[in-house]
């Protein structure tokens, strides 16, 4: 946190324009890694797996996109995205594709949550609804649901690796499909 | 986690000195009708209200539908976190309940009025994922009144919810 000459108070939505940009480009940042990760997730999943991831990974270049043209309009530099990624683990397998899924969609709804702390609402707003919809994919992929999303991250882990850590997993029984659901 | 401690302590600041305050410029008396409460702890009433409901409607399935409880079990274990870390921002005096402190106006969760459930498995799941979006968008009704912290709280707790709403959904169908 830099400091700010404490007299400088103008309207709400001015009043955190370099947070609000700082929280857009680690957004922007986290979409972007998304988008790379999906890439390698979808390789090495068929059926319906691979057909929500790579809705996902669409879902994830919209956002992207719609993130570069706010931050293009606060006349901030979108932060590019990188050639490659240094993933959390392995991935050769289906197991390990859903799992990578589920880590992506942890960090993006993290990564939202940093606007949701910011004064301006309309920004508050959007990041509520990003933090839900990541959610709503990272429970479709891990089979269960967390208490508390984007703020208590469970540590990236490999699939079949000891179940420990601070991950509140409930275990409701199997939605069937755990195809993620695109809308909301 | 640390500027959540202060944050915590401010919010407790608040909320013990204020009345103390006014009850200095106003003698005794004013003592008897508490003063209004800072908005984070209005914010964090309403959110414990909503969250006390859902758990309530939990309850009333639960009784009322016993072969759910593996399903709802760990849904219901959630919530009751999400109250917990909810009621740790505010400071409870021994004895009280906190939806009496945080929101007046709420009815003591004491004796709530029988909440009319159905009793088949399939529509009390299809109860249960309404009572779930309902809390998540209540959860985010007072998002912009809330401090930064809280605000992050509020929308962490209320994307929870849409993925138990979605969880419901699902296992309706089965």
């Amino acid at each position: 946190m830099t400091a700010r000459p404490a007299a400088r108070r103008s309207a709400p939505a001015r009043a955190d324009g370099p947070a609000a940009v700082a929280a857009l480009q680690a957004a922007l940042a986290a979409e972007n890694s998304a988008v790379y990760g999906y890439g390698v997730a979808g390789a090495h999943l068929a059926g319906s797996k691979r057909a929500a991831a790579v809705r996902n990974w669409v879902a994830h270049q919209n956002a992207r996109d719609a993130l570069t043209a706010m931050l293009a309009a606060r006349g901030a530099q979108p932060v590019a995205a990188a050639a490659a990624y240094e993933l959390p683990f392995a991935v050769h397998n289906s197991a390990a594709a859903v799992a990578l899924a589920t880590v992506l969609e942890d960090r993006v709804s993290a990564a939202y949550l940093g606007l949701v702390g910011l004064s301006d609402p309309a920004l508050r707003a959007l990041g509520a609804r990003a933090v839900a919809t990541a959610a709503l994919r990272a429970a479709a992929w891990r089979g269960s649901t967390l208490a508390f999303p984007g703020l208590d991250v469970p540590t990236p882990k490999r699939p079949g690796a000891p179940t420990a850590g601070r991950a509140t997993t409930a275990s409701p029984s199997p939605p069937g499909s755990p195809a993620p659901s695109h809308s909301g | 986690m640390a500027r959540d401690a202060t944050r915590r302590r401010v919010l407790a600041i608040g909320a013990l000195t204020l009345p103390l305050a006014v009850a200095g410029c106003k003698g005794l008396g004013a003592l008897g009708t508490p003063p209004k409460a800072a908005p984070g702890v209005a914010v964090v009433g309403h959110a414990i209200t909503v969250e006390t409901r859902l758990i309530a409607h939990y309850g009333a399935v639960l009784a009322a539908v016993p072969a759910l409880a593996g399903t709802l079990r760990p849904l219901l274990a959630q919530h009751h976190e999400h109250l917990a870390r909810l009621r740790a921002r505010l400071i409870i005096p021994p004895g009280s309940r906190a939806t009496d402190l945080a929101s007046p106006g709420a009815s003591p969760s004491g004796s709530p009025s029988p909440l009319a459930v159905p009793g088949t498995p399939a529509a009390a799941l299809g109860y249960l994922r309404d009572a779930e979006n309902a809390a998540a968008s209540a959860q985010l009704a007072h998002l912009a009144a809330a401090p930064p912290s809280l605000a992050q709280l509020l929308a962490s707790i209320s994307a929870s919810e849409a993925t138990h709403a979605m969880f419901l959904g699902h296992a309706r169908h089965r």
